[in-house]
């Protein structure tokens, strides 16, 4: 490793025994409940309701005496106080801020980000980038979408690994792709850092333009993808397609989390240095053991700007038991969807990225868009609406869709071919049956 | 050596201005005089067409040699597309400019500043080192405001008003083509735009909104409406002065000229030289917007370069 790379890789942190980590972790949330009891009034009246004494917080389980808050306690305070800045913020007005966004699927809260919070969480996703594969001296095509909490951690990551970078005009949106494809046929990136539903608006480009992916993408030896999740053949045939190295799936939310993939691709490394997650059944509130699905919900161990300290994320997610083959201690995490996008077939429960990981057995279906239609009463059978592939035999297609369901996750299903469904885009894959009922009329 | 021997040293390392300067004769430009006569102006066509020509496909002036830099596709329909790169040294030039834009746009240590634009335009990410890497300080760093960003699309407007409505900037950055969505999403919330901001900027490239279009914008939603100038090509930005109603820019920043035409217009193409790109200099840039150089000396910023428009 050259001097230069050297100064900037990674500690060994993802190798800590798991107790060290516990230690670690009972630590940090230690000092953050000290914190945000004595200095934030959001958290100090909802301890001071739950009764919770923060020095009687003595072990990791006593985290869950803390109640949990959404989005929309969030959204609730900001419109009760009429300000972004409603008490769960650390301001330090002599430290530069800026205020990002969240994406609004749920409505629109803000984050208060100082330059403090910029270098601890940069230098963790740091990390990330470095498993992915970039190096001091590369050059990286990154978008700059301001608002948004990544644009923060991901210049500090570049500034720190000394990297050059490209950035595309406009946003990520399917009518910027072809700006897109000009700055990587350009600038050639050794690294791309996208969202991922943008890939496939720029493969889509690709397609109108009659270029070839891997002729666009030729300088290209690894991809970060963010913003869905990817299933393993999808993976598989992105990098084909597109002739890169590998791509990387990240995972987090503007909150805190930061989750990310390593080589082996076997589900996501939990950022732990930065955030603490504990996966909790949704109605009981209770933690889940491991391997059992439920909402993600997060406590972020920074002590700078917006504070989120077991804030439930409503996502559905999993914590995977076992470990990871590449011998980095993180636990590993997988993120399906937005609980609100979870559909009940005869009493099971499920999320379109089970549909997905079923169609995508079929390699003729890999990657076409589909959408899972919820009734409005109890559905004793999914009901399924796929874009019509470009070849194969559709009853047969279908019939082999059905049995796929039938294994796992075990529903009937019933399937209605369209000629065409938009482009997969940020959480459009569950359609209310009323909604497709009006659409077809 | 002078700061326009300077550049036109520095512009001799891009394959463009080589070639386009080959004429000249070593000592023939020695004053901004001899310079406007004797360098020809460089077109935004120019730009274009030299690209594929030039070794590498970035840009037909992009300086070799110099350390990691920011690259930038600019907001521009020509094929092939146009980029701009800049290292520290000219962030930090580009972003003086606009701190004194956000100055005379009267923000001061404190205040929350709005921009409804993409991240990619100048006006976000020259707004805080956050945004962008290789900045040192951003012009919120600068003056102590505090920035917040919303994407520069026109359905976006819901999200704008949240911004209003909870985060109060004193002055909301807006792209001009965003600016009627707003108006519609203001008027649908009801809401009293002054109650949440004291003026809006509109911004564009290369263009202005015209004096028919600010004024119906202002009688519709309330508040004052400045105009800000980008001419990304030139890394140009000139703000609206609330008192004179002039673009002031920088004058350690550019050389401004018109470039006069037969008609004997009142307002010619604007030319601009910049004198902070370092990785992308810019020499006698032909812009598409026209206006009329006017005398220093309003008292918002006395020794600004003033252009009516």
């Amino acid at each position: 490793m050259k001097n230069g790379a050297r100064r900037v890789a990674p500690d060994a942190m993802d190798r800590w025994p798991e107790e060290r980590l516990a230690k670690f972790h009972l630590h940090k949330i230690r000092q953050l409940l000290r914190h945000v009891y004595r200095q934030l009034p959001f958290y100090r009246q909802r301890l001071a309701r739950a009764k919770v004494d923060p020095e009687q917080v003595k072990t990791l389980g006593d985290l869950a005496r803390i109640p949990t808050f959404s989005k929309q306690d969030v959204l609730q305070e900001i419109r009760r106080q009429g300000r972004f800045d409603f008490g769960l913020e650390t301001i330090a007005r002599r430290d530069p801020a800026v205020l990002c966004m969240t994406s609004g699927t749920l409505g629109s809260s803000f984050l208060y980000l100082p330059r403090k919070w910029r270098a601890l969480r940069g230098d963790s996703l740091l990390r990330a980038y470095w498993w992915a594969g970039l190096r001091p001296g590369m050059r990286m095509l990154m978008a700059v979408p301001a608002w948004h909490s990544l644009a923060v951690q991901e210049s500090r990551v570049i500034e720190r690994l000394g990297v050059s970078t490209v950035v595309p005009w406009g946003t990520f949106l399917p009518r910027n792709a072809g700006n897109f494809i000009d700055a990587i046929s350009d600038a050639t990136p050794d690294f791309v850092s996208i969202f991922l539903p943008m890939l496939f608006a720029i493969l889509a480009e690709c397609r109108r333009r009659g270029a070839k992916p891997a002729t666009v993408f030729k300088s290209v030896q690894s991809i970060l993808a963010v913003g869905a999740p990817m299933t393993p053949r999808s993976r598989q045939q992105l990098v084909h397609e597109l002739g890169v190295g590998d791509i990387f799936e990240g995972l987090g939310n503007p909150e805190g989390l930061t989750a990310m993939e390593c080589a082996s691709h076997c589900g996501h490394h939990i950022f732990v240095d930065c955030c603490f997650v504990e996966i909790i059944d949704p109605k009981s509130g209770a933690p889940l053991p491991v391997g059992q699905r439920g909402n993600v919900v997060i406590t972020t161990l920074i002590p700078h700007g917006s504070i989120f300290l077991r804030y439930d994320t409503e996502d559905l997610g999993v914590i995977l038991p076992g470990a990871c083959a590449c011998g980095r201690s993180w636990p590993r995490m997988e993120v399906y969807d937005r609980r609100a996008n979870e559909v009940e077939i005869a009493g099971q429960r499920i999320v379109p990225y089970d549909v997905r990981i079923c169609l995508d057995e079929l390699p003729e279906l890999v990657n076409l868009p589909f959408a899972v239609v919820r009734g409005e009463t109890k559905m004793e059978r999914l009901t399924l609406l796929m874009q019509k592939p470009a070849s194969g035999n559709l009853e047969e297609i279908q019939a082999r869709i059905a049995n796929l369901l039938r294994k796992k996750p075990n529903v009937e299903a019933i399937q209605e071919w369209a000629e065409e469904l938009p482009q997969r885009w940020k959480g459009v894959t569950v359609i209310e049956e009323k909604d497709w009922r009006r659409a077809r009329v | 050596m002078n700061r326009i021997q300077i550049l036109l040293q520095r512009a001799a390392k891009a394959p463009l201005y080589r070639k386009k300067f080959a004429h000249l004769k070593p000592g023939t430009v020695r004053d901004l005089r001899s310079f406007s006569a004797k360098v020809p102006p460089t077109r935004l066509e120019e730009l274009a067409a030299e690209t594929p020509k030039s070794a590498g496909p970035l840009s037909p002036r992009l300086c070799a040699g110099r350390g990691p830099r920011a690259i930038f596709q600019l907001e521009y329909d020509t094929q092939p597309a146009l980029y701009v790169a800049l290292d520290r040294a000219d962030l930090r030039g580009y972003v003086e400019v606009l701190k004194h834009c956000w100055s005379l746009a009267g923000l001061r240590k404190g205040d929350r500043v709005a921009i409804f634009d993409y991240g990619t335009s100048p006006l976000s990410y020259l707004a805080a080192s956050s945004f962008t890497p290789y900045l040192d300080r951003g012009a919120a760093d600068l003056l102590g405001c505090l920035p917040v960003c919303n994407d520069g699309v026109a359905n976006m407007s819901p999200r704008a008003v949240e911004i209003l409505r909870y985060v109060r900037p004193r002055v909301f950055f807006i792209r001009h083509d965003c600016l009627h969505a707003l108006a519609v999403e203001i008027e649908r919330q009801a809401l009293r735009l002054a109650d949440y901001t004291q003026a809006l900027v509109a911004a564009e490239n290369e263009s202005l909104l015209s004096d028919a279009e600010r004024s119906s914008f202002e009688k519709r939603l309330g508040v004052p409406i400045y105009r800000l100038l980008r001419i990304d090509a030139a890394m140009f930005l000139a703000m609206e002065c609330p008192r004179c109603r002039m673009l002031h820019t920088r004058r350690d920043s550019y050389f401004v000229e018109t470039l006069p035409e037969e008609d004997d217009a009142a307002e010619s193409p604007l030319v601009v030289t910049n004198w902070f790109a370092g990785n992308s200099p810019t020499v006698r840039y032909l812009s598409q917007v026209r206006g009329s150089l006017k005398p220093s000396g309003c008292p918002r910023g006395p020794k600004d370069l003033r252009i009516a428009v």
